[in-house]
């Protein structure tokens, strides 16, 4: 990202979408060239954090280092905008570097706060949210904003005022939020996972690319030092041949191993509990208890158990979790997945699970394993470690290669780490994660985690919550499930279909 | 002391051919193991100790515990004397008070081995945390005992009663009946005949827990019910109110009680790993689980046990998973066919069997149909688990499960919820001297503190 001054002359850039196709080709291609003239850092950050996801899966294997072109290949027209000098492209509510975009925070109560602080340097023109209470603190901190409930209302409202759309609620409205942003042609930044099912994730990278407009998904971690870093040990062979790595995750993110509560008191005033539910089956407002015991409504924050709302902690962390090993070895779909947890409950995800996908030579890499754990579970602890040095935190990934092992962006034991050093570094900072996606929105290249990367790893994620929805038919059946990722197509199972698209209610449609 | 192993070794062959499959056990057990196991085959009447029954006579056996699974093993000792029945719980034990109406009804252990003195042999079925004090109990006075697995709920308690039937000589079997099966001796003979070729890892899985854990003390108290001695019940644990959460069945799920689905399990499940691969002492272990709380046992857990190299089978990494988690599917096997209890994984090929080493494949199945199966060199166990037993009360060979056997397998297996006390760590075991090397606090768990007037 650092790079994006120096590659492209930094200003005077536009995310244009209405221009003659001819003009946007001939001006990529003298850029292309101008650009891939010896660029060798660049090029490195295009293998790495190129948007473009699991290419092998177009049949083209993975060299390590691709041209940006070979890369890009189906977002390369999308690519091109982003170079297209604002003068020549110049309409009345682009803005360049030097403006600030307008910005509308749609789900603002939690994390959509902390969103919306990082991008505040930008107009803050309205904010949204079904809950009035928990967004009450945010509504203040911004008084200039224009207050809504309804996101449909005020997309129609405030449309013409809106650059860019920050949707930060719950799982099960992100696709029918950020895809109305979208084909009103507003940028998009939408909080982890990037959608509740696959078939949503689908549609939204596809909608975003015809509409190209600029993405973000909420994973900040990809813009981090830590993935830069696992990426380079990895590539220098730092560790050899991975076939395995191994991921967990040991986070209370919502009450799980419930059924459908009982106890259904009024909903508060201050909530409008039918837009909350939005497109997901209407059921009464309720409470039920968490870890403590203590009942609890499902907003705020209680939500992301329940299948109806949430994808279970697999979708709450694994789209930060697996991104780093995604760049790092390349992968795309995988060709199976099984699951086994602490109980299949058609309600809410499981206390406890394990995920483990299988993936496809790649290249030169070889085929990989991919083990998920979360409830507490975690892979065994790998002799490098030294004895008493605590194995990970409640959350990292183990890397075990031919040549050594690595837990999260370090070798392992100590003593390999100190006599390793630093992989040389080839690949480019960023700016910081919000602010990539701010750079995009004002014609800057694709931020790190746009939709065209996001999309895809939010599937994979999502099909490891099949498994585990599965994991009683496939263990009775004797079955891994088969999944053909282009096609979104579970192969030797089709009752596990059932999953891949979400039914909306009615007045709900992408 | 290797003249002195060969000694034992021919007179071991001698005094036991029927289970010579713990014969090369013996051989890498450590040299004081040895010699007291040396004791095992002096015949019983130079060295007194328990009565001396012929096999033409019958035993009088004594049940503890004599409701629920105890219910089921005096019925398959049926043929004996049964002349006395013990069970804190008239309710639930009358069932069988009501089939054997010559037996004496006892509700204190302590009291009927204090005051019957006609008992030679005595089954003990009561929840894991009193196997060890009435099985101690029954051994100091020279009666032969059948206790129900686990053997103990801890690895002391194991080492004790190892150490104990040695001295008291008297015939030992725990209730890990599928080691009486036919499934057990074939894997055995076709993991040394070389079938998978050297094995390095064993997975193992149950869908136990079956019972509530991963809960804590109920805050409201119950009336003890009619005819239920809950102070005798509670026994060597630390007293606390009754409750119907753990009696009369779902005392498994609690820490002072019982051992959750590794301690309930695993003693089948680990049994034919136990004999085919030759196992002792672990060099550690390591678990992790949903949230552990002082009360129950997890919901859902995976201990990973290391063992050393034996002779010239290599060191084995034996990975457990309960509560719902299982290990990865075998790529060997086809699909639609469905994963079963345990996985042998060796280094030419693949071999899956039952919960109780039942129903043994070389997979994929085209492997086992290939497989030219070794002669059956092992011989087997005729009639019941329990009527093995006693043959060897009777003076026969020690029972297939013997607390030599057994005894050792018990502490491995409990080893597990230890570590669970312990998570994020790899205990080290020094099994000879039962020490954690590198975690003083774990060995706070290897030992239970018993209520006063429990100790022996």
């Amino acid at each position: 990202m650092g790079l994006v001054n120096g590659v492209f002359g930094g200003t005077k850039r536009s995310t244009k979408r209405l221009v003659p196709l001819f003009v946007i080709k001939r001006i990529t291609m003298q850029k292309q060239k101008k650009a891939t003239s010896g660029c060798v850092l660049r090029r490195a950050y295009c293998a790495a954090f190129s948007p473009r996801f699991g290419t092998q899966q177009s049949g083209k294997p993975h060299r390590g280092f691709l041209s940006r072109r070979e890369l890009m290949s189906s977002v390369a027209a999308a690519a091109a905008f982003t170079i297209v000098p604002r003068h020549v492209l110049a309409r009345s509510g682009q803005s360049p570097p030097s403006e600030k975009l307008n910005i509308a925070g749609i789900g603002i109560g939690g994390r959509g706060a902390g969103d919306l602080d990082e991008v505040g340097s930008e107009n803050i023109v309205a904010l949204c949210d079904v809950d009035e209470k928990y967004a009450a603190g945010v509504f203040k901190q911004y008084p200039k904003a224009k207050k809504y409930c309804d996101f449909r209302v005020m997309l129609d409202k405030e449309g013409k005022n809106i650059d860019a759309v920050v949707i930060a609620t719950p799982d099960h409205s992100h696709a029918v939020i950020a895809m109305t942003a979208i084909k009103l042609g507003k940028h998009v930044y939408c909080e982890k996972p990037l959608t509740h099912s696959i078939w949503e994730a689908r549609q939204l990278t596809e909608a975003a690319r015809k509409a190209k407009v600029a993405t973000q998904l909420g994973n900040q971690g990809q813009a981090s030092e830590a993935t830069r870093l696992v990426c380079e040990f990895i590539r220098a062979g730092a560790i050899g041949q991975v076939r395995e790595v191994h991921s967990w995750c040991n986070r209370y993110i919502s009450p799980r191993g419930l059924d459908r509560p009982k106890d259904t008191p009024p909903v508060p005033e201050t909530l409008d509990w039918d837009l909350w539910l939005g497109p997901a089956p209407w059921r009464p407002y309720a409470k039920f208890p968490d870890e403590r015991g203590e009942l609890v409504p499902y907003c705020p924050f209680n939500w992301r158990g329940w299948w109806d709302f949430g994808t279970g902690v697999l979708g709450d962390i694994g789209c930060h979790q697996l991104d780093p090993i995604f760049r790092a070895l390349k992968l795309g779909y995988p060709t199976s997945v099984e699951a086994c947890c602490s109980g299949v409950n058609e309600e809410t995800a499981p206390l406890a699970s394990i995920v483990r996908y299988e993936f496809p030579a790649r290249g030169d890499l070889p085929p990989l394993t991919l083990a998920w754990y979360d409830g507490g579970l975690m892979p065994p602890r790998p002799a490098e470690l030294e004895d008493g040095r605590r194995f990970g935190d409640a959350d990292d990934n183990l890397y075990v290669g031919d040549k050594g092992k690595m837990l999260g962006h370090r070798l392992i034991p100590e003593s390999r780490s100190k006599e390793y050093g630093k992989p040389p570094e080839v690949l480019p900072r960023s700016p910081g994660h919000h602010k990539e996606w701010l750079l995009a929105c004002k014609g800057g290249k694709p931020a790190g985690s746009n939709f065209d990367w996001a999309g895809p790893l939010t599937e994979v994620v999502l099909l490891g919550n099949i498994a585990v929805r599965m994991s009683q038919q496939l263990y009775e059946k004797g079955l891994k499930l088969y999944y053909d990722g282009p096609n979104m197509k579970v192969t030797n199972l089709p009752e596990a279909n059932k999953y891949i698209r979400d039914q909306y209610r009615e007045g709900w449609t992408l | 002391m290797k003249e002195q192993k060969k000694i034992f070794k021919q007179q071991d062959k001698k005094a036991c051919p029927e289970r010579s499959r713990r014969i090369t056990r013996r051989d890498f057990m450590g040299g004081a193991a040895a010699a007291a196991m040396a004791f095992t085959i002096v015949p019983r009447h130079v060295l007194g100790g328990p009565r001396n029954v012929p096999p033409s006579e019958k035993l009088n056996i004594a049940s503890i515990g004599a409701g629920g699974m105890g219910a089921s093993n005096t019925n398959a000792c049926k043929g004996e004397n049964i002349v006395a029945l013990c069970d804190v719980d008239e309710d639930r034990a009358r069932e069988t008070f009501n089939a054997f109406p010559n037996a004496k009804k006892w509700k204190d252990f302590r009291k009927m081995l204090d005051e019957q003195k006609d008992i030679d042999a005595v089954i003990v079925a009561t929840p894991d945390h009193v196997h060890a004090v009435a099985a101690m109990a029954a051994m100091q006075r020279g009666k032969h005992v059948y206790v129900q697995k686990p053997l103990t709920r801890t690895v002391w308690e194991a080492r004790m009663l190892t150490e104990a039937a040695r001295k008291y000589k008297v015939a030992t079997q725990m209730g890990n009946q599928g080691h009486s099966g036919e499934g057990v001796s074939l894997i055995c003979e076709w993991i040394w005949d070389g079938a998978i070729g050297p094995v390095r890892q064993v997975d193992a899985w149950t869908n136990r827990p079956i019972w509530p854990q991963g809960i804590d003390r109920p805050k409201e108290t119950q009336p003890v019910p009619e005819g239920l001695d809950w102070d005798l019940w509670i026994g060597p644990s630390p007293w606390r109110p009754y409750h119907s959460c753990y009696a009369p069945f779902n005392w498994r799920g609690w820490w002072d009680f019982g051992g959750g689905a590794l301690a309930d399990m695993a003693c089948h499940l680990l049994d034919p790993v136990f004999s085919a691969l030759k196992l002792g002492y672990p060099s550690s272990v390591e678990a992790c689980a949903t949230k552990v709380n002082n009360e129950t046992f997890p919901l859902a857990s995976i201990v990973r046990l290391e063992f050393p190299a034996r002779g010239d089978m290599p060191p084995l990494k034996l990975n457990w998973y309960d509560g719902g988690m299982k290990p990865p599917r075998p790529e060997e096997l086809e699909p639609g066919r469905k994963m079963t209890s345990v996985v042998f994984i060796g280094d030419k090929g693949k071999l899956m069997c039952g919960e109780y080493g039942d129903n043994p494949r070389l997979i994929p199945e085209t492997k086992m149909k290939e497989y030219k199966r070794p002669p059956k060199t092992l011989p087997r166990v005729k009639g019941s688990h329990e009527q093995n037993w006693i043959r060897a009360c009777k003076g026969g060979e020690p029972a297939c499960s013997n607390f030599d056997y057994s005894g050792p397998m018990t502490e491995a297996v409990v080893m597990g919820n230890l570590a669970l006390r312990r998570l994020d760590q790899k205990l080290l075991w020094d099994g000879q001297n039962m020490k954690v090397t590198n975690d003083d606090k774990a060995n706070e768990y290897v030992r239970p503190t018993y209520r006063e007037g429990w100790a022996w």
